[in-house]
């Protein structure tokens, strides 16, 4: 009888430790179908990589790509992201383009816009958002569109510049739509307090429109601060916090200007903003939606790189060194040097560092130490678009070719 | 036996001063940080050296080659990101071509840029014998940085500049400078950090540089260094424009044939006079040259090009009429035609103004000749006016003028 119990108490544990793992390779957050992940904080957690000098990891397809810097998504067995063709040395074409996530083959691809040439290089910056049935990008030249998942038929398309008065940042509209129930919400800065807009995501038609303010760099964090589920827009010297109805919460006037990498939220009612000139970094806080400043400091200026906040210390590129800081004091823990202006995600309680020529080291998310667990020469050249991660496999990107590679 | 305490007291006290302590510590970090970069009897051997490797900027990594002399001396060949960019410094005065800045063409550097290429053409250590070149450091004391403890030195250029360097204060070598840079020609701030020091022939360089300033990232991977290699010292000059090198022909002494129109339209000789052509500055030739024709001339000619109008222009001053005349003109299938026929000094139309032409033909390295024409109908019709045939000196004929 008690060796029955025992019997069946193990088959139910080992059952229910089946069931988390399935659940985990299932979790939502396991797709990575917007900029820097589903949550938007470049973080999945419920994952357990084993370390590259354990098992390297294997290269599953490398694919030549039209130039662009704009993050791989994934989602139901397809990966999403914004190239760029040239036509001749003047003018070219701009796509969302959609791939298999199995063996990196194109799918379809549909034209957006025409194609964004600079001398750091060509092509777009934004990273499209992937919905039930449609993606939504941003091209470089501000125009919003919803193309279906599918076959990549456009839905709607809405031309910032032309409707709202918007005007091109130098490196072109760079910011990432993110999805918030029946709206894509996005920065567009237009004029007529139209710096940020919703639009109904089914029919492209305007929901709300806040703020003033021209179009930069930074993307919208959707979550929640203090239980309140809010929108956060980093824009010029402004920081803005929007219920998802486009009403104000609140705003703040940042000593942080025209940040790139994303705002972190945590904690529950904490925002770390970074930028790479002085002071660095900020820590806000908010209570009876009313933020104040509770920390800065210059020993994390993240410029087109952002950061990954973890059990109380922020993870991120210095300018070009990798750094670990406590979010509390803004003491630096450990700094390495060697991978340029490279960008990072975390897995789990490690850290996937690329550096900015294509090389995946692979780091443990502490701030006792740099830890490194192993490296492989990923991809060649130059590489700014941070790695995506889902089903085991990391998405990399540099600027003409994406590569997957099998880690689990 | 009072007095004997005092004294020692005071010498105690003094021996506290931290002046003297200081003094004393800087030069001794400075004695260890060049013993362990090789030490000075290998150092002053070393001439020059060859450095060649990988440099990356804007995340991509090409090679680079530099030349730098004992005598402060640099040259650099490199990319920054796409653009091949070239840079001289002489010790004095530099160069740069950087097609970033939408200059095709050497340009002198400022006084920014100077500091910068000082601090680039060191030896790697601005402290070998820093006194000589009129450095000045002061200990400022110690500091934990990144985790290791670092003696803090205040280095201090003859130009006032002044520069932090932070040494190991276990190995002497240099781990991090904080100095003045610059980021398309405007001064900035920026940090450096040195690693990966290997020996070559006996002294010790860092194979690993990283340099950044405000959202710049530069890194410098040596790959070799050659010990007084052969330097063609030309490669420290300012390279002048191809457009203008193409007037080189006219550079040196000439002996100068006068032939002036005479009435029944063919050219009559009128003697002979004496032409030295130089470069004034890099990329201007100049031009002396006398003659009489009835009263004397004495003329200046200045030859230059401009990049906007893709044409050579002259600049003559002749102290005869006291005044510039200004001509512009193309070289085409080796002929050089200039004139002012484009240039105006008058708001109003002159119907009754003479043109003049300038024709350098028949041009070699030891010859060439120039034929003025003028024109009263706007350079529809040119007369010839005078011929001037130049034929190089050769030593033994130079003039002691």
């Amino acid at each position: 009888m008690k060796k029955t119990k025992l019997l069946f108490t193990i088959c139910a544990l080992l059952f229910s430790a089946l069931l988390n793992h399935a659940h985990s390779q299932e979790a939502p957050n396991q797709e990575w179908n917007q900029f820097r992940g589903a949550q938007r904080s470049g973080s999945t957690d419920n994952v357990d990589l084993t370390s590259f000098t354990d098992k390297e990891p294997k290269l599953v397809w490398k694919k030549k790509l039209g130039d662009g810097f704009s993050e791989i998504t994934i989602s139901g067995g397809n990966i999403y992201t914004m190239i760029s063709e040239r036509k001749d040395s003047i003018t070219g074409d701009e796509f969302i383009a959609a791939f298999d996530e199995k063996t990196g083959n194109e799918v379809w691809r549909t034209r957006v816009d025409n194609m964004f040439f600079d001398t750091f290089g060509d092509g777009p910056r934004s990273t499209p958002a992937i919905g039930e049935k449609n993606v939504y990008s941003l091209s470089s030249y501000g125009k919003l569109s919803a193309n279906s998942k599918k076959d990549g038929n456009t839905i709607w398309q809405v031309d910032f510049m032309k409707e709202y008065g918007s005007k091109i940042p130098r490196w072109g509209f760079s910011s990432s739509p993110v999805i918030v129930g029946n709206n894509v919400i996005v920065e567009v800065g237009g004029t007529d307090s139209r710096a940020f807009m919703a639009f109904d995501k089914k029919t492209g038609k305007e929901v709300w429109k806040k703020g003033e303010g021209i179009a930069t760099y930074n993307s919208p964090v959707h979550g929640k601060i203090n239980d309140k589920e809010c929108i956060i827009f980093a824009n010029g010297r402004k920081v803005y916090s929007l219920t998802t109805a486009g009403d104000t919460l609140w705003t703040y006037n940042s000593p942080i200007s025209n940040p790139t990498g994303m705002p972190i939220v945590f904690d529950g009612n904490k925002i770390f903003i970074s930028a790479v000139r002085n002071p660095g970094f900020i820590v806000l806080e908010v209570n009876n939606n009313k933020a104040n400043e509770i920390s800065r400091g210059t020993s994390m200026k993240n410029d087109y790189s952002s950061s990954i906040y973890h059990d109380g210390y922020v993870y991120g590129f210095h300018v070009a060194a990798l750094q670990c800081i406590s979010v509390k004091t803004g003491e630096k823990k450990w700094t390495k040097r060697g991978y340029g202006k490279g960008s990072l995600i975390r897995i789990g309680d490690q850290l996937l560092v690329l550096s900015d020529k294509g090389k995946l080291i692979q780091v443990k998310a502490t701030p006792e130490a740099y830890i490194e667990l192993g490296n492989i020469q990923a991809i060649n050249g130059k590489s700014w678009t941070a790695p995506s991660f889902a089903n085991g496999k990391i998405y990399l990107r540099n600027l003409t070719e994406m590569a997957c590679y099998e880690l689990k | 036996m009072k007095l004997k305490k005092l004294q020692a007291f005071f010498l105690f006290a003094l021996f506290l001063t931290p002046g003297i302590l200081v003094a004393q510590t800087a030069e001794e970090i400075i004695t260890k940080h060049i013993e362990a970069h090789g030490g000075v009897e290998k150092w002053e051997k070393v001439e020059a050296l060859k450095i060649k490797g990988r440099f990356t900027a804007f995340s991509l990594e090409k090679d680079f080659t530099s030349y730098k002399t004992k005598c402060g001396a640099y040259y650099s060949d490199l990319y920054l990101g796409e653009q091949h960019v070239f840079e001289g410094f002489n010790g004095k005065c530099g160069w740069t071509i950087d097609p970033w800045q939408e200059i095709e063409y050497a340009r002198n550097i400022n006084s920014s840029e100077t500091n910068v290429f000082k601090q680039k053409a060191e030896f790697f250590t601005p402290f070998l014998n820093y006194k000589k070149k009129g450095h000045k450091v002061e200990y400022i004391g110690k500091e934990n940085v990144d985790g290791e403890e670092m003696f803090v030195l205040k280095l201090t250029r003859e130009d006032g500049k002044s520069e932090k360097w932070y040494l190991n204060t276990k190995t002497y070598l240099e781990y991090k400078c904080e100095a003045p840079w610059v980021d398309f020609a405007q001064p900035v701030p920026a940090e450096m950090y040195f690693d990966d020091f290997r020996e070559v022939d006996g002294i010790t360089v860092p194979f690993f540089i990283e340099r950044t300033f405000w959202q710049r990232d530069r890194i410098t991977q040596i790959e070799s260094v050659e010990l007084n290699p052969k330097i063609d010292k030309s490669l420290f000059t300012m390279p002048k424009r191809k457009e203008i090198s193409k007037l080189t022909f006219m550079e040196g002494d000439w002996d100068v044939k006068l032939e002036f129109m005479g009435r029944r339209g063919t050219y009559r000789e009128r003697g002979t006079t004496e032409s030295c052509i130089k470069f004034a500055s890099t990329n201007m030739l100049q031009e002396q040259i006398s003659y009489e024709n009835g009263f004397p001339n004495n003329l200046s000619i200045n030859f230059t090009y401009d990049a906007g109008t893709k044409k050579y222009r002259i600049a003559a001053f002749n102290d005869f009429t006291s005044t510039f005349d200004m001509f512009q003109g193309e070289l085409k299938d080796n002929v050089l035609v200039m004139e002012d026929t484009q240039i105006s000094y008058s708001n109003k139309p002159n119907a009754t103004r003479m043109c003049r032409q300038f024709t350098y033909t028949k041009i070699d390295n030891n010859q060439f000749t120039v034929e003025n024409k003028v024109s009263t109908d706007e350079g529809k019709t040119w007369k010839p006016q005078a011929r001037l045939t130049y034929t190089r000196k050769v030593e033994d004929t130079l003039s002691k003028k």
